[in-house]
């Protein structure tokens, strides 16, 4: 089992779960995240002054999968999030030990 | 026929509108301080500071009442000076000459309370209002004049928010009133010394906001800065609430202004229309100054609140004797000025090196200066705010045949600038009225500051309780958390806790004991 984790522009989020539901995926988790990396920050002004913000608001996407599904997950997630801009941001994927579904105890790919 | 004793609801000296307007009026300079300055504070600080903004509003305000209704009214406001008595209901000019004596006997009110029944339901008596009777009770002009004096001390906690010790405010609040606000506002209000001689502040452009900047500035260099790391990231946390707060501060201004002739008359709507002319004039002229003036040229919505301020602060002092096209101008240029100030006079010293945390100096003080000079120039003599007629026994209006012109010994009361033929008399009084609350602002509150900072040991807190905020002063936080903490202490040890499902299976929510009001039994 794999951990595919995407983090991405915000706005790709409608998207990039339609593309996982189409694949069959049952489930992902997603949390708002700000992001540094190659695409600048912006400024912001306040009452005057000015400051600068670094960090880009992004969603980071968590999704468990088959060792079999991971190709296909993962370049569903790029095709859908890709906007050929700078910022697109990234999707790595991590082996999984174990999972285990909290409601019935099942583990491995029973629980996905 | 009915009885030749009756019940009557109010003495024949009252009049229901002019009560009416004035506790409304009263109400909505209220609501400005709370909630509606107590909400843009706390939500244009950092989040960690929010709570301790909105701790010092209440706080304040409270100690303003109860300071304003044991002693301190009778010194803005009472009918007897601290330098001599009164002679019938009038502030006496004791003292020959223009010299010392005459400004000290017209200094300051001899302090009283007026919490009896007398000082509650009498009439109003004060040596500021000497051509009509008041129509109202006592407690409603002092409950009027009550939400001014509260209000000024907590606009300029926004020059010294992020550091002070909330002991040091508590004990700041009081004094400053006392020392500082009661002595100006006798001054220029109560019958004192300006305001024989002629200096006009309509509702406070001096009394209150050029005090409060001056005062808020001062108390700011006595403190010292707040944290670097606090200014460098000194982020408001919710644009929102700081609308709401700002739309109550604007809309409140309605009472603010349009209360101050006392009576419910043409005045009073000018006074109203004015200060909402020069408003949008300082909104409008702000943000469009950030749109093509500034390094980013983008119109903000927190410089149209600044804007707002600039276009009621000096408003404020013209009022009800300015025309339309007059209190327009007094938008425009206060905060055209105020912009400037706001953007580059700040780089100055003492401008740079002074951290007046919400920048009170410039949209409080400078404005209220600036407000108050332009009357000089701006006040229209056919702005009337009281005219020429016939009163009855009662003190109340019979006649109005000569309401806009002379009559007898009567001429209608308002004011006259230099731009309608009135000469610079009236820009001289208000320089000098100026200069004096500067300078009297600024040096009771340094002693103040001093004395306090004396008493507990330094009147800001130590670095560790100001990297915290909020939790390290007050053991709470703007947007708690509840999945976060758990409750602890004598509500777990009251058995509320559920106990184990196999000891008690069938507890069902009805039967559960109540919640936290049996803690502690």
């Amino acid at each position: 089992m794999k951990l595919v984790v995407a983090v991405l522009k915000p706005f790709k989020l409608d998207d990039v779960k339609e593309g996982l539901k189409n694949l069959g995926v049952h489930g992902l988790t997603l949390s708002e995240a700000q992001g540094f990396g190659r695409q600048r920050g912006h400024t912001e002004v306040y009452r005057g002054a000015e400051y600068e913000v670094e960090f880009v608001p992004k969603i980071r996407v968590e999704v468990l999968v088959d060792d079999g599904q991971v190709d296909e997950v993962t370049s569903t997630i790029v095709e859908a999030a890709s906007t050929g801009k700078i910022g697109d941001g990234k999707v790595w994927v991590i082996p999984v030990e174990e999972v285990i579904r909290v409601r019935t105890g099942e583990r491995g790919a029973d629980a996905l | 026929m009915l009885a030749a004793v009756t019940y009557v609801p109010y003495p024949s000296w009252l009049n229901t509108g002019d009560n009416t307007w004035q506790l409304v009026a009263a109400t909505f300079v209220g609501l400005m301080s709370l909630p509606g300055l107590a909400v843009l504070y706390a939500s244009i600080v950092q989040k960690k500071w929010a709570v301790n903004v909105l701790a010092m509003m209440f706080a304040g305000f409270s100690l303003v009442l109860l300071v304003w209704y044991l002693y301190e009214y009778k010194m803005g406001f009472g009918g007897t000076s601290w330098g001599g008595g009164v002679k019938d209901g009038v502030q006496t000019q004791f003292g020959t000459g223009k010299g010392l004596s005459y400004f000290f006997h017209n200094f300051w009110g001899k302090p009283g309370p007026i919490l009896s029944s007398t000082g509650e339901q009498g009439q109003a008596v004060s040596a500021a209002n000497t051509d009509i009777p008041f129509h109202f009770p006592t407690s409603t002009l002092a409950y009027f004049q009550f939400v001014f004096a509260a209000i000024t001390p907590l606009l300029f906690m926004g020059s010294v928010l992020g550091r002070i010790k909330f002991s040091a405010w508590c004990i700041l609040v009081p004094l400053w009133s006392t020392f500082v606000y009661s002595v100006d506002a006798f001054l220029l209000w109560g019958g004192g010394y300006f305001a024989q001689e002629g200096s006009l502040d309509f509702s406070g452009g001096y009394v209150i906001h050029m005090s409060a900047g001056v005062s808020g500035f001062v108390a700011a260099w006595v403190l010292g800065p707040r944290l670097l790391r606090d200014r460098k990231h000194a982020l408001p946390n919710n644009l929102v609430m700081a609308a709401v707060g700002a739309g109550i501060l604007w809309l409140g201004w309605n009472g603010f202004n349009g209360g101050d002739p006392y009576y419910a008359g043409t005045d009073a709507a000018a006074a109203v229309v004015n200060t909402n002319l020069a408003t949008a004039a300082g909104v409008v002229t702000w943000i469009a100054m950030d749109a093509w003036l500034s390094k980013q040229k983008k119109p903000t919505f927190l410089g149209g609140v600044n804007g707002m301020i600039c276009g009621l602060v000096g408003i404020t002092p013209c009022a009800g004797w300015v025309d339309g096209v007059g209190a327009i101008s007094v938008g425009v240029i206060c905060t055209i000025i105020v912009w400037v100030a706001w953007n580059y006079l700040s780089k100055v010293r003492p401008f740079s090196k002074v951290d007046d945390a919400l920048g009170v100096i410039y949209t409080h003080g400078i404005a209220g200066f600036f407000g108050g000079m332009l009357l000089g120039l701006f006040a229209d003599p056919n702005m009337i705010e009281y005219g020429c007629g016939r009163l009855d026994a009662n003190g109340q209006v019979i006649s109005t045949a000569h309401y806009a012109t002379a009559s007898g010994s009567c001429t209608p009361v308002a004011a006259n600038g230099l731009f309608y033929g009135g000469g610079t008399h009236l820009l001289w009084e208000q320089f000098r009225a100026a200069v004096w609350v500067i300078v009297w602002s600024a040096l009771v509150t340094f002693i103040l500051m001093k004395l306090i900072g004396l008493v507990l040991g330094g009147a800001r807190y130590k670095d560790e309780i100001l990297e915290i905020g909020d939790v390290a002063i007050h053991d709470e936080e703007a947007f708690p958390e509840e999945t976060l903490a758990e409750r602890v202490g004598a509500f777990a040890e009251a058995g509320i806790t559920p106990a184990p499902a196999a000891s008690v299976p069938s507890v069902s929510p009805q039967e559960a004991p109540p919640p936290s009001g049996t803690a502690g039994t």
